[in-house]
């Protein structure tokens, strides 16, 4: 059977490259009735600033071709009702659990890292400068590779738990982006978060969003995010972890094949409650049908050669 | 609430652009099944297009199948509505808390539902469940307005029920059958007469917020049950939320999940 180990940062081994995507998986224990989320390599927590936040007024999700827009504006419970009520139950449930963070300004996301450093229970942080939603969402570090650098040299200093950056691809240069916060001290790269995107409805002539535009996700931005991960695996020599519309294990294996160490699966588990621990099964077949002994030997693999 | 793939039992078309359709289900989700809860219904999930499953109030039930009625307003409620005998369906469900039983049956009558437009189908769930299992709807009376003649659904399933004492008042916006007007005008008349009533109502929003003033200004009580865009189901995507009062909060206010908190609520605690 293959070995489906894989190490998304230094010293952190998760048992398979399969994750949640930020925003999609809950606190975690929202899944728990469908299948036993310990199976998973991690899960990534919707992202947490310091206070509580109510999110966007108005519409915030309404579906597109082959994929759907959201609005809602990174509501959440607050990092402290996290950790009382959210994070023991994750621990009762044995989730790898990783952190989503984001704040106002650079001094919110160094004080999230330092109140979550050496917790027990957390393996890691996903640091989320790239939320399209909201001005304060981090997008406003994402889109400029020295802020963003900064950011995760402050973020740095106050913890000393893997970090991992969350890119966004609304950017004209993302291995410039990813450069930066690799130079900056980030120990991982996942990509992408959300194309920015709209909808509207002609006949009334308005925006459908209460915010107007939102992010974009869903099997129609794989494409986008397979050439994001391409060309970023290729240029930096920290792990990537590859996000943008993976709906299967082989949506998950060509991620893997362009160089990603590990996958995060998004809106697809909102369709499906169980397709990450599905995706699991259908890469461990796969690779297994293969003959592939160590899922690190599959890794970045991809030929040259076009077909 | 269960996950699990079935098929198109039967469709029928109820006007135009409404259908009911009957899917099989396992005998555990029958079970599960209750007036106001709801499920999650997709078709082929490896085609992407559309992408989310859709939410359907569970209209009516029996052992091993369940009826929900689909209007077309989109992509996903058409591909739903051209489904065939045999078709194959993806359903998530029962989800959602639905009506609060012990008022539903509460022995202190009168009981007023109201329904708008294809609220019929979250609304009519507790008529036929009180049809299948031979209890008496006595002292239970049904609002149920629509925009013309055509769009109101399951008349003859609804008149079957007045054999177990259900009354029946209909209108329409166009005056096409019953009165013309609004289903709240038929509410506001009733409840004065007798305030003690309680009121179940499901419809669109302008509706509800209708049914919401009539109930203060008697000062009577009442759940409405919301129709929220939600993409999951199940509380994680909070596409759905909806603003209620809260006592916890310091704004007075927070936001309830549509979907596992609701979808019916206290009329007064949701803030349109």
């Amino acid at each position: 059977m293959v070995d489906l180990k894989v190490e998304i940062a230094p010293g952190v081994i998760l048992k398979n490259p399969v994750l949640t995507a930020s925003g999609t998986f809950g606190y975690g224990r929202e899944y728990a009735p469908y299948f036993d989320i310990s199976k998973l390599g991690a899960i990534i927590t919707k992202g947490l600033s310091l206070q509580p936040k109510t999110g966007n007024p108005g519409v915030r999700i309404t579906e597109t071709a082959c994929g759907m827009l959201n609005a809602i504006g990174l509501e959440n419970i607050g990092v402290e009702r996290f950790l009382a009520d959210e994070l023991p139950i994750l621990r009762k449930l044995k989730a790898v659990v990783i952190v989503n963070i984001f704040g106002n300004n650079q001094s919110d996301y160094a004080a999230l890292a330092a109140k979550l450093d050496g917790i027990a229970g957390i393996t890691a942080l996903e640091i989320n400068i790239s939320c399209p939603n909201v001005k304060a969402g981090g997008i406003q570090f994402g889109t400029d590779p020295q802020a963003a650098a900064k950011l995760v040299a402050a973020v740095r200093k106050e913890t000393s738990l893997p970090l991992i950056t969350k890119l966004s691809p609304n950017v004209s240069d993302i291995v410039a982006v990813a450069k930066a916060v690799e130079e900056a001290g980030s120990d991982s790269l996942s990509l992408i978060n959300t194309l920015l995107g709209m909808a509207i409805d002609l006949d009334q002539k308005r925006p459908i969003l209460g915010n107007v535009t939102g992010g974009l996700s869903g099997p129609a931005i794989k494409p986008v995010a397979l050439r994001m991960v391409y060309q970023v695996a290729q240029a930096v020599s920290i792990p990537v972890i590859g996000i943008g519309g993976i709906v299967s294990a082989r949506d998950a294996l060509e991620f893997l094949l362009a160089g990603a160490t590990a996958i995060e699966v998004g809106t697809a588990s909102f369709i499906n409650p169980q397709t990450a621990s599905k995706i699991v099964e259908g890469i461990e077949n796969y690779l297994d049908d293969q003959g592939c002994d160590r899922i690190t030997d599959f890794i970045g693999s991809l030929e040259k050669n076009p077909i | 609430m269960y996950l699990f793939n079935t098929e198109i039992v039967c469709n029928q078309k109820l006007s135009p652009n409404i259908f009911r359709l009957r899917l099989k289900a396992t005998k555990d989700f029958c079970r599960e099944a209750a007036p106001g809860k709801f499920v999650m219904l997709g078709t082929d999930d490896s085609l992407f297009d559309p992408l989310l499953r859709r939410p359907f109030g569970i209209c009516r039930w029996g052992e091993d199948w369940f009826e929900v009625v689909i209007k077309i307003v989109g992509k996903g409620s058409c591909q739903l509505s051209r489904l065939e005998s045999g078709g194959a369906v993806a359903i998530h469900g029962p989800l959602g808390n639905g009506y609060p039983k012990d008022q539903l049956e509460s022995v202190q009558k009168p009981l007023f539902l109201v329904a708008g437009g294809m609220g019929i189908a979250s609304i009519a769930s507790h008529i036929f469940s009180a049809l299948d299992s031979k209890q008496s709807l006595a002292g239970t009376f049904l609002f149920y307005g629509a925009a013309s003649y055509s769009e109101l659904i399951l008349r003859n399933e609804l008149t079957a029920a007045t054999a177990i004492g259900l009354h029946i008042h209909t209108i329409t916006d166009d005056g096409s059958c019953g009165r013309q007007g609004l289903v709240t005008q038929l509410l506001a008349t009733e409840l004065q007469n007798q305030p003690q009533g309680r009121v179940f109502a499901c419809g669109p929003e302008p509706m509800l917020k209708s049914v919401q003033n009539v109930l203060q200004k008697v000062g009577s009580e009442g759940y409405i049950s919301l129709e929220n865009r939600m993409a999951c189901g199940f509380g994680v995507c909070l596409g759905c939320v909806q603003t209620v009062l809260s006592e916890d909060s310091k704004s007075g206010v927070e936001t309830a999940k549509v979907c596992t908190q609701g979808p019916v609520f206290p009329a007064q605690e949701v803030v349109f």
